[in-house]
């Protein structure tokens, strides 16, 4: 047990060194001043209200599978239609 | 009747829900800043202590405190969340001492179901991204540039719906989270996710672990050079990280809190519901984690929070019980434990009920609360105003004046108290016994009526009569030079230091001669003044013969009197007296209301002191009662000492068990408490339920009842029934069995006091739980589980009394809140809010008279008047409604009108009509009725009915402060204050915000001259109205 306690950690070494403990058997109520901002940096500048993505979670997913669909796809070959220019013959009077 | 509603907080939150430990202050500072729900608390190391810099109200619920180091800053910024969605990134600018917020927004989603375990806010600690958890199945992310600015928010989907925890992982090339879950089968496991923040979407991260403890609740980040996490179950504690896993087992306990020891996370103190802390130690060779350890130290508050703060100190926030500051020790004291409490800070949450009583029987209520939780359950009593500790008294009528004297120049106590009477004057000192006799100082002329006295330097007295001045030796007592006032001239007011004795008078006063003018009555117009300092501002004070006191700021060096204000302090002639209590300089002022006139961050403050009229009074400090007041009131001379100087006083019962219902009795000036204790040492958790009767002095237990296995007890009256003179307490009572959803079974019992003892008188048995009881037309009324039930009490032939069922009302889904007011019936339901029922007497029957439409989950109900009635809800809102006779159509008289919504940002448990101050009858504010409230976080409340026209004018004053006074982080009042709920979202409306009001009081003069301008009402007149509302409270 010696070894795991001791060496507390210290960022000042004054640090509670004059502290002078009430009565432990009665709770006390620190009395701090009130903060009431009137000043004007209460807002941050613009570009720092931020809020959420407006696109849907779902939306977005759907549109990042849509665009790798689209990528492997090979180009297309020059020789599609055939030589006669026509699927199928037109019956001509 | 009046819909118009001032809602002001007596008592601030208590409970602490976060806390957290940095340089926020400053590079150089040490910061403890504590959340108590809806404020922020900053704190400084130092050498003394715990030194409270300021308390920041935030118009939010907090749900996520967090400080942290943007890159390239030396100072950390704070993070806050809330409830509602909102959050805001603050920085402390120490040159004006001010909170800048570098960022704010809100973060909540059209679509989603809230988070069941409650919302999750945490930041990655290379900063890269902060991360929420706020809806099931998503994860929310806003990333930092690398300038530390946020950018626009995202979620992500989460595959994992039942989230227990989420925290960052140290030392990641990527921000990489650790979530532990729990399946469908109710497995629990962890699972790492990394977050891609270009494709914002997750990678499966570094590793997984599955099939923990099932009780595991609570991750620990561990930072380099270990890196990990540890993992808290209730049987089990694991470090897991890529390269290791450790497991070690603990005794079982669910553990809450904890607070890392080290910077390089080798040691963290947890904390668990029994307010056991221990020591969890990460075993490790050369960066390598070889093991775990774990050592209890110590016994504390129930800890909600942990923070280490520096040289062996840390700080145990708590929800059910007092805050702490302790010290770990090396060696163990007598009972093992290495904890040594050095500091409690006052915690009255949970207030799960209270009640009103006048115990003292001076014309003031007090707040006799049930406070806390398992084994920090507590009794306390809140009273506002000063109380004096008796010591000593005497029976002396007629005193003139009283001043105190020492034996010696360099004597540091007081020896003589002379008290003048109108043809005598008469010594009284403590003897070598320590006892208070009648002695004499010769030098003193004894024969005529003493007008002052005091010490002076080289062992000397002064005593000031009509017609002369002594200067009396204070060893030998012997006189040593005399004054006489010429012939036909007469000393009517005299002072004196130690080295002079001066008379003054004053020709005006600036702003004053107003004040003079009107009917001279019998009473002169006296004028005293008293010049004393403050937290080193000096003051005059002047008080009034028709019972006002004025006072003004003092430039001791020009003279000049600026900042005049004008309070009432009584209708009688104040006399003013200067002491010192711990330290601090404080002016007593003796009138029919006896006043206690202090400082307080550079502000003049007034309490009441609780004793009816105080004619006299200085201050006594004695070998045998150091820093004592010698005080005179009618017929009676008392030395006793004052209680701290503060505006409530609040008394703490420790009771070692967990008090959930009160009531007071004042016949036989007992409490009754039901209250259960948990046996944590027996095994496995085993509750016992009790009924409890306390005497209502000195909170001893004189009787207990112990209720059956399950039986919980869930209200309890004092009552009385017709055609019998004894009054009795009423418990209800619910079998709570595991395999029931809702109690089917319950009892009422009736207790009588005899010779101290709780004596059951009776005992009925109920097809559910009795949620609430009430005294109705001399008979009782019940709510049981859905139903309202009507019981007489009946003789029976033995002569022993019963309750008899005459009849009742269903349609409820629980009735859980009844209040009652002549043959009206005020029902809060579980789920369907309000509902009026009526009883008709003739037919013995009760009705459905109206009701609110409105699904609202209800917390309280109270009877505001015959046609108002207010309720808190668990959305944390307050709202009246309003009956509506006059209606043309039966559909139109059978609904509730809701009038007036507001959000509290307070679960309510209970309301009470009461005060928490002495009703004056002169008094403006003395008219106004007033509802107490308690909460969880502690906060005690008044809500108070106001006239329309001073609502009318009070909330344009407000509307103006909103303009004056920002919110904290860019959040709005408005928007706080506006009523919401899961359905709904509306703005305020006949509620008004006694804290914004009352915080025009803080603002420095040229802040009140801008509202003072927009409203066309003078300063002083606008700190008049507002000063006369801080005395609701």
């Amino acid at each position: 047990m010696d070894s795991l306690l001791g060496n507390w950690p210290s960022f000042d070494p004054h640090n509670f060194s004059q502290l002078r403990p009430s009565d432990p058997s009665s709770s006390s109520r620190m009395t701090l001043p009130t903060y009431h901002p009137t000043h004007s940096r209460t807002l941050p500048a613009p570009d720092q209200v931020i809020s959420t993505e407006a696109k849907n979670i779902l939306v977005r997913h759907i549109y990042q599978h849509a665009e790798e669909k689209l990528k492997p796809k090979r180009a297309a070959s020059d020789n599609l239609l055939p030589d006669h220019g026509c699927k199928q013959p037109r019956v001509s009077s | 009747m009046t819909i118009w509603n001032y809602v002001v907080t007596a008592h601030k939150p208590t409970n602490v829900t976060h806390s957290c430990v940095g340089n926020f202050t400053s590079p150089q500072d040490l910061n403890l800043i504590i959340a108590k729900c809806t404020r922020i608390e900053i704190h400084l190391l130092s050498p003394q202590g715990l030194q409270p810099m300021l308390d920041v109200p935030i118009y939010g619920r907090i749900a996520t405190l967090e400080l942290f180091r943007p890159h390239g800053e030396a100072q950390d910024y704070l993070f806050i969340a809330t409830e509602r969605y909102k959050f805001c990134v603050l920085q402390w600018d120490s040159e004006t001492g001010e909170l800048v917020t570098r960022a704010m927004g809100d973060v909540s989603d059209r679509i989603g179901r809230p988070t069941d375990n409650g919302q999750i806010g945490i930041i990655d600690p290379d900063c890269r991204l902060i991360g929420l958890h706020l809806y099931d199945g998503l994860f929310k992310v806003i990333p930092f540039d690398n300038k530390g600015q946020l950018k626009e928010a995202f979620n992500i989907r989460l595959e994992e719906l039942q989230v227990l925890d989420i925290k960052f992982l140290y030392g990641c090339s990527k921000p990489t989270i650790v979530v532990l879950y729990q399946d469908n089968k109710d497995a629990r496991h962890v699972k790492t996710y990394e977050v891609a923040l270009k494709d914002k979407d997750f990678v499966e991260g570094p590793w997984s672990q599955n099939n923990l403890d099932n009780g595991a609740d609570l991750l620990i980040p561990v930072p380099p050079p270990l890196c990990g996490v540890l993992i808290i179950g209730e049987e089990t504690i694991v470090y897991c990280s890529a390269n290791a896993f450790k497991a070690i087992p603990i005794r079982p306990s669910i553990t809450k809190a904890y607070g890392r020891v080290d910077p390089d996370g080798s040691r963290y103190l947890l904390g668990d519901h029994t307010g056991l802390v221990s020591l969890l130690v990460i075993i490790h060779e050369k960066e390598k984690v070889t093991g775990l350890k774990i050592e209890p130290l110590g016994e504390t508050s129930i800890a909600s929070t942990i923070s280490y703060l520096d040289n062996a100190f840390v700080y145990v926030g708590s929800s059910y019980g007092d805050s702490q500051l302790i010290k770990l020790n090396l060696q163990p004291d007598a009972k093992g434990s290495y904890v040594e409490v050095l500091e409690r800070y006052v915690n009255l949450g949970p207030i799960v009920d209270f009640c009103v009583v006048d115990l003292e029987r001076q014309g003031q209520g007090q707040v006799v609360t049930c406070s806390g939780a398992y084994k920090d359950g507590s009794l306390r009593v809140v009273r506002n105003g000063i109380g004096i500790n008796e010591q000593a008294s005497v029976e002396l009528q007629g005193i003139k004046g009283m001043w105190s004297l020492r034996s010696s120049t360099d004597d540091p106590f007081d020896t003589f108290l002379v008290v003048s009477f109108i043809s005598e004057t008469r010594i009284l000192a403590m003897n070598l016994e320590d006892e208070l006799e009648e002695t004499e100082i010769e030098g003193f002329c004894s024969q005529v009526q003493t007008l002052f006295c005091h010490d002076a330097v080289h062992n000397q007295l002064v005593q000031v009569t009509s017609s002369s001045v002594r200067l009396v030796s204070s060893t030998t007592r012997d006189l040593r030079n005399e004054w006489h006032a010429p012939s036909g001239y007469s000393v009517n007011v005299a002072t004196a230091n130690a080295t002079q004795t001066i008379s003054v008078r004053i020709f005006s006063l600036p702003g004053s001669e107003s004040h003079h003018k009107g009917t001279i009555r019998n009473n002169r117009r006296e004028i005293i003044l008293s010049s004393c300092a403050f937290e080193g501002i000096s003051y005059l004070l002047c008080a009034l013969g028709d019972g006002h006191l004025l006072n003004f700021m003092l430039n001791t060096s020009t003279g000049e009197l600026t900042d005049r204000k004008k309070v009432s302090l009584g209708t009688q002639p104040i006399t003013l007296r200067t002491f010192s209590s711990k330290n601090t300089t404080h002016v007593f002022a003796a009138s029919d209301r006896p006043t206690v006139i202090y400082s307080s961050n550079k502000k003049l403050l007034y309490s009441n002191v609780n004793l009816k009229e105080v004619s006299h009074m200085c201050p006594f400090n004695s070998a045998a009662f150091p820093d004592s007041l010698a005080i005179a009131k009618e017929g009676e001379l008392t030395i006793g000492t004052i209680d701290d100087i503060q505006k409530l006083h609040i008394r703490s019962i420790p009771l070692g068990e967990h008090a959930r219902r009160i009531c007071h009795q004042e016949q036989s000036r007992t409490f009754a408490i039901c209250s259960l204790k948990y046996n944590p040492a027996s095994g496995e958790d085993s509750e016992m339920h009790f009924v409890r009767l306390l005497d209502d002095q000195t909170f001893e237990f004189i009787s207990t009842y112990s209720l059956d296995t399950y039986e919980y007890g869930c209200f309890i009256i004092s009552c009385s029934f017709s055609d019998d003179n004894n009054v009795y307490y009423c418990v209800g009572t619910a079998y709570v069995l595991p395999e029931e959803m809702e109690p089917t079974k319950g009892r009422i019992l009736v207790f009588a006091v005899e010779d101290g003892k709780l004596q059951l008188i009776a005992e009925k048995e109920t097809k559910g739980a009795v949620y609430c009881l009430n005294a109705f037309n001399g008979k009782l009324l019940a709510a049981v589980g859905q139903k309202i039930q009507l019981y007489k009490w009946v003789l029976r032939d033995d002569g022993t009394h019963e309750l008899q069922s005459e009849c009742g009302h269903h349609g409820h889904i629980l009735a859980l809140y009844v209040q009652t007011r002549g043959d009206f019936i005020v029902v809060g339901d579980l789920m369907k809010s309000i509902s009026l029922l009526i009883y008709k007497h003739e037919e013995g029957a009760i009705e459905e008279r109206a009701r609110d439409y409105n699904a609202n989950w209800m917390s309280a109900v109270e009877i505001v008047d015959d046609d108002i009635y207010l309720g808190a809800e668990n959305s944390f809102n307050l709202f009246t409604v309003r009956k509506n006779s006059e209606g043309a159509t039966d559909e139109e008289r059978g609904r509730l009108e809701v009038v007036g919504e507001y959000h509290l940002g307070e679960f309510v448990n209970r309301f009470r009509h009461g005060s928490l101050v002495m009703r004056l009858p002169d008094s403006d504010v003395g008219q106004i009725p007033t509802v107490i409230f308690g909460t969880i976080n502690g906060v005690i409340g008044v809500i108070a009915s106001l006239p329309h026209e001073q609502y009318v004018f009070l909330e344009k004053l407000q509307s103006n402060l909103r303009k004056v006074i920002k919110g904290v982080g860019g959040l709005s009042h408005e928007q706080w204050r506006s009523f919401n709920n899961e359905k709904k979202t509306v703005e305020a409306r006949n509620f008004l915000d006694g804290d914004l009001i009352e915080s025009f009081l803080d603002l420095n003069r040229s802040k009140m001259d801008e509202i003072s301008k927009a409203l066309d009402v003078s300063v002083e007149e606008l700190c008049k109205r507002v000063e006369e509302l801080t005395r609701l409270h």
